[in-house]
């Protein structure tokens, strides 16, 4: 039933695209068949990896699809304003003051940290930028800028999927975009045992099951941890429906 | 699944528990025997609600098991797992023994190797001597035969040397044992060598233990090593490093190939570099220590003593591997202990008593050598006289790196002059 749902909610917002009355772009036919191909799979890390993002409005579109998206899986994505003083030395002022504001926010502020948000993804959008004050004894201004970005934060009881990165006698170590995640043995189905060897690994006594490096594992967050520079999560694959998604080598 | 059996049992047990206690409160009076039995299963409901975690560790201040952060500092650090890693003690145990059953299972014991003039040798650029200059020159005909074993690190300012057959060490070795690295460098250089000992991180993975994985200063300790104490063989050119380990210790030969290591250790004479020389492949250090490894571990899985691996020891195959050396020899020193030291205690004596000599104060019929520095003394004469084995403590140390009682006559005493 949701699926249904999905899909037809999903090719709603395409013809909104189009309702504009303008001809059909390039970027839009390939968002619109690339939609098509990742309804079935749907799974927001994965067409993140794969999708061909050209544009800042494509990333918009998708991150429409991600909203949407998380509301049937899981809270992962946010798209919230923040604020920011941005500091600007006078020899940038000029025509393109703004670019120069705009593109030093985005170096400053994409791919870092923040406890209370997550992981800065990108930024979307700039809501306002504000008056401009010039600091006493130095001659730099001071803008306060508001922008729209979209932050990765992983919550505890989340689900999401990851790639195995390292396997050992304790656990094994996965990454979903910028965060790690650490899933202990204690974590692991009792049914599944430690192979040592060159390529280290976890597998069922009957072989059908192996989490492996560079397997895709769907796990439950149950605990994180967020500093400066990056998210440390534990997580477990013990519940139902959790473990390996695919083996490396098959195509997803 | 087993997990869901346990839930259906509980979840059943509570009900059967809760249709009890509304039976009770409608008023019947039950006999003894029953309510003493309805506090039973309350009790049980009690401790099955609150199913504590036992924390078995914790990465970055979060438990592995339950996700609760915790400030604690109890346990080990297992820095090398990964930098925030800490371990309660019984997780280690556990981890311990499970490992183990694995390891017998494919026939595997623990190895742990040093770095440092054990398995290679490294200087800093700029201690290389004009002599030693050659090394540096890619033009150079010695090159060929180094290709392979030297390498030079411009952004750690250092060159290493590799010693002779360690590859093929390596690559042996790792059929009959689970390797670690300890060394007692930073972790920046233990991961350089281990890069080039092993560019397929094949034969340690992420087992590389460096300094500041250790729990005792200038102490190594098989403490952070996930292995059971009984199943590790020790590699190493120190003695001291390992107090606490000495059973599962093999003493190594020290790999000096660079003139700074020889001049660091006191020695005058020119270094291997610097003769364009180097250790022997086939018969070097490394060679003979393999052998003694794949003995160990022949007698550890000695089928003949039955299948049950688990309750067996490596240090006691160990310690009957030293003790067939020098069987059959009885010692008696002379001029070699300060005269006022208990002779039982001297390092020499006990190491002979290790390597399955007996040792004694007084000469008698039964003494087959005698250890001297010097040829005039009492004992020396003693020994002239009666043909028995004159040999200076070389001969002793020599026994012991290389597992087996070399010709008597390649370790004469020397002529000592007497000044005065």
């Amino acid at each position: 039933m949701k699926e249904i749902q999905r899909r037809s909610i999903a090719m709603e917002m395409e013809e909104n695209n189009d309702g504009d009355g303008r001809e059909r772009t390039k970027s839009q036919s390939n968002r619109s068949s690339a939609l098509k191909r990742f309804l079935p799979e749907f799974s927001a890390f994965q067409f993140l990896r794969e999708s061909k993002i050209q544009s800042l409005s494509d990333f918009q579109f998708w991150l429409k699809i991600i909203r949407f998206k998380d509301a049937v899986l899981g809270k992962m994505f946010f798209h919230i304003v923040l604020e920011r003083n941005m500091q600007l030395h006078p020899r940038h002022f000029g025509r393109d003051l703004r670019e120069k504001l705009v593109s030093k926010l985005m170096k400053d502020v994409e791919g870092t940290c923040s406890g209370r948000h997550g992981f800065v993804v990108a930024i979307t959008g700039i809501e306002n930028v504000g008056k401009g004050l010039i600091r006493d004894g130095t001659g730099f201004v001071t803008f306060p800028v508001k922008y729209q970005c979209v932050v990765f934060r992983p919550f505890k009881g989340e689900i999401l999927e990851a790639v195995v990165s390292m396997v050992n006698k304790m656990g094994f170590f996965a990454e979903a975009g910028p965060v790690q995640i650490f899933v202990s043995n204690h974590l692991i189905p009792d049914d599944m045992e430690f192979q040592s060897g060159d390529m280290p690994n976890y597998t069922t006594s009957d072989g059908s099951v192996k989490i492996q490096k560079d397997s895709e594992v769907r796990l439950k967050i149950i605990g994180t941890r967020v500093d400066a520079t990056e998210i440390f999560c534990i997580g477990t694959i013990k519940d139902d429906f959790l473990g390996v998604i695919s083996d490396p080598g098959t195509t997803s | 699944m087993r997990k869901s059996d346990d839930d259906d049992e509980t979840s059943s047990l509570i009900e059967r528990t809760k249709r009890r206690k509304i039976s009770v409160l409608d008023g019947t009076e039950e006999p003894n025997g029953s309510t003493s039995h309805i506090d039973q299963i309350e009790v049980f409901e009690a401790s099955v609600k609150e199913d504590i975690c036992t924390h078995p560790g914790f990465i970055g201040g979060m438990c592995i098991k339950c996700g609760e952060k915790m400030d604690n500092q109890s346990g080990v650090a297992f820095g090398y797992i990964h930098k925030d890693l800490r371990l309660a003690n019984d997780e280690i145990s556990r981890l311990r023994d499970r490992d183990l059953k694995n390891l017998l299972r494919h026939k595997k014991l623990y190895l742990v190797l040093d770095l440092d003039h054990t398995l290679l040798n490294s200087t800093r650029m700029s201690d290389i001597t004009q002599d030693e200059g050659y090394l540096m020159n890619p033009d150079d005909p010695m090159q060929d035969a180094l290709k392979g074993n030297l390498f030079k690190l411009p952004f750690m300012n250092m060159v290493t040397k590799l010693r002779p057959f360690v590859h093929t060490f390596l690559k042996e070795a790792s059929n009959l044992f689970e390797m670690y690295i300890y060394t007692m460098g930073e972790r920046a250089y233990a991961l350089e060598m281990a890069n080039l000992l092993d560019p397929g991180r094949v034969y340690f993975d992420s087992r590389i233990i460096a300094q500041g994985d250790c729990t005792q200063r200038h102490q190594k300790g098989l403490d952070v090593v996930l292995g059971q104490e009984s199943a590790v063989l020790i590699l190493d050119d120190t003695e001291q490093v390992w107090t606490k380990h000495k059973d599962n210790l093999i003493s190594m030969e020290r790999y000096h190939f660079f003139a700074s290591s020889c001049k660091q250790f006191g020695y005058k004479s020119k270094s291997l570099s610097e003769m364009r020389s180097d250790e022997s492949d086939t018969d070097g250090a490394l060679a003979t220590v393999l052998k003694v490894l794949k003995q160990v571990h022949s007698m550890f899985f000695d089928l003949e003593l039955g299948e049950n691996f688990a309750g067996r020891d490596a240090r006691q195959m160990l310690r009957a591997v030293r003790s067939e050396v020098l069987k059959g020899c009885k010692i008696v020193f002379s001029r070699v202990f300060p005269s006022k030291f208990q002779a039982e205690n001297h390092q020499l004596w006990m190491l002979a008593e290790r390597l399955g000599a007996t040792c004694s104060t007084e000469v008698d019929s039964s003494v087959t050598h005698v250890i001297s520095t010097d040829m005039g003394t009492e004992k020396s004469r003693w020994a002239i006289q009666e043909n028995k084995f004159l040999v200076e403590p070389r001969w002793l140390e020599a026994a012991n790196f290389l597992w087996q009682r070399m010709p008597e006559e390649r370790f004469p005493v020397k002529e000592v002059k007497v000044n005065h």
